[in-house]
């Protein structure tokens, strides 16, 4: 069953066309990596997913709703759709362990004590049982992100949208996040999408890569096809100079 | 020092102190009520709903160029024109809190608009309403930005009630005149006296501000 279906979208920013004629299936459990050169419109696309952004014309169903259909409830939607941003957007003004309480016991009602349980037990796995009550301010960029993971994974998503989640951070700080990621792309029935540029983590992890450039779909290839001998022109010249990096 | 004695008999002092109790009064209902109504037209302002937002912009503009006096005129003397006859401690509440929730729904906006758009877009991507984040994490976070300009609007409204002596409402400031103008020796005393009661209301108000201040970092 598809989780993501775009059908004939096209977004616009007043005048600006940022996404052109999108077509593409993402199947539920399925990990997908988006790439592409800056401003080619990977953050616009992975955004409509959750409906931070609008899309003008066109079709798009997330777990069975129709996004562009004005009835739908967006807040149902993303309760299902969890989303990791570049710039970690954790509360500035609750604890890490809040940060990561409030929206099970806002939106799903979840148990006191078993809210609790699952916000200790995903800081465990993210490796920061140890911060749960200090606040954000007092943690590197890194630990940021695996609390802002942590905080998507309380409220049991279907679905879990990656937008740069490494691109802020000290070097140093790349593979516990990658690592994190990857545990969740292996251990669980998890749909991703992630926009990265890291390209070990998408031959390692990604089931298929797409390529977007000047807001169009220019790839949509099984990793290995995609990494052995990309068909388009664009993406193997993107692919050679992130290469050489 | 005897000109002090003997304009703060304890008669007068009695008289005066009501007059505080009055300024008080005011001041508070004035506080509570500017402050529901400034954070729900800020918040208006901010969400930026098509034509409504610039309307109550608009409005509000207008209601913060006017002199605060020429309201609790209005308010006194206009109003009971139209039918609306209110007693003159409600006449100054009313219109107290109508001119100090423009003033603070400006404050209130401002302050909306220091949060980072990272934060809405945290907690709408964890399904979180509205209603919810503005709650839980934008006002929280806003609220504590603006607690020195919001604390400094609601010192001058506690000030600025004695302009209400104008249209003869018994505060303090009203009081301070009667009292002194049964003897011109009383002048610098119960002004001093007056500057007195102003300072430590204020000076309350600030602490009130300093402990919410600890209380929401
Ligand atoms: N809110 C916006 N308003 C206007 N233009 C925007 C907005 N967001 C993005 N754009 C434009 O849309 C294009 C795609 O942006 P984006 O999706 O952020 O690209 P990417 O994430 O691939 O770098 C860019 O040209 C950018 O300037
Ligand atoms: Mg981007």
């Amino acid at each position: 069953m598809s989780m993501i279906e775009f059908k004939d979208v096209e977004k616009y920013y007043g005048d600006f066309h940022a996404l052109k004629d999108i077509n593409l299936k993402i199947d539920a459990g399925e990990t997908v990596v988006l790439i592409g050169p800056s401003g080619s419109g990977k953050s616009t696309l992975i955004r409509t997913v959750n409906g931070l952004e609008e899309i003008q014309e066109g079709q798009l169903i997330v777990d069975g709703f129709d996004l562009h259909d004005p009835k739908t409830d967006m807040n149902k939607i993303r309760k299902n759709v969890g989303m990791v941003f570049q710039h970690f957007n954790l509360y500035n003004n609750k604890t890490v362990i809040e940060n990561i309480m409030l929206a099970p016991r806002l939106v799903l009602k979840r148990d006191e004590a078993e809210n609790k349980r699952i916000a200790m037990e995903l800081l465990e796995r993210v490796g920061l049982a140890d911060k749960a009550n200090n606040m954000p301010s007092a943690l590197s960029g890194g630990q940021k992100q695996r609390v802002a993971i942590a905080r998507s994974l309380a409220m049991k998503p279907k679905c879990l949208l990656f937008d740069e989640p490494t691109s802020a951070l000290d070097p140093e700080m790349i593979g516990d996040v990658l690592k994190v990621m990857r545990e969740i792309a292996e251990d669980s029935d998890m749909t991703m999408l992630v926009v990265t540029h890291e390209m070990g983590f998408a031959k390692a992890v990604a089931d298929r890569v797409i390529f977007m450039a000047d807001g169009q779909i220019l790839e949509d290839s099984s990793t290995e096809q995609f990494f052995k001998d990309p068909s388009n022109e664009r993406a193997k010249k993107f692919l050679s100079q992130v290469a050489n990096h | 020092m005897n000109d002090f004695l003997n304009a703060l008999t304890p008669d007068n002092l009695g008289y005066l102190m009501q007059g505080l109790w009055i300024t008080v009064a005011v001041s508070v209902l004035s506080i509570v009520v500017s402050f529901i109504l400034g954070s729900v037209i800020g918040i208006v302002m901010f969400e930026k709903i098509p034509y409504f937002s610039s309307l109550v912009g608009t409005l509000n503009n207008i209601v913060r160029n006017l002199p605060l006096l020429l309201i609790i005129f209005f308010t006194y003397f206009a109003l009971p024109q139209i039918g609306i006859r209110l007693p003159v401690f409600w006449s100054t509440v009313v219109a107290m809190s109508f001119f100090e929730a423009a003033m603070l729904s400006e404050i209130i906006r401002g302050g909306l608009d220091s949060i980072d758009k990272g934060q809405f877009e945290g907690a709408r991507s964890t399904g979180m309403s509205n209603r919810q984040t503005m709650m839980y994490i934008i006002l929280p976070q806003a609220y504590k930005k603006m607690i020195p300009p919001l604390i400094s609007q609601l010192i001058s409204l506690v000030k600025d009630t004695s302009l209400a002596s104008g249209i003869v409402l018994a505060d303090l400031t009203f009081r301070g005149q009667v009292v002194y103008a049964q003897n011109s020796h009383y002048i610098v005393p119960i002004l001093v006296f007056m500057t007195f009661c102003y300072f430590i209301a204020n000076y309350l108000l600030s602490l009130l501000a300093k402990r919410l201040d600890r209380r929401l970092a």
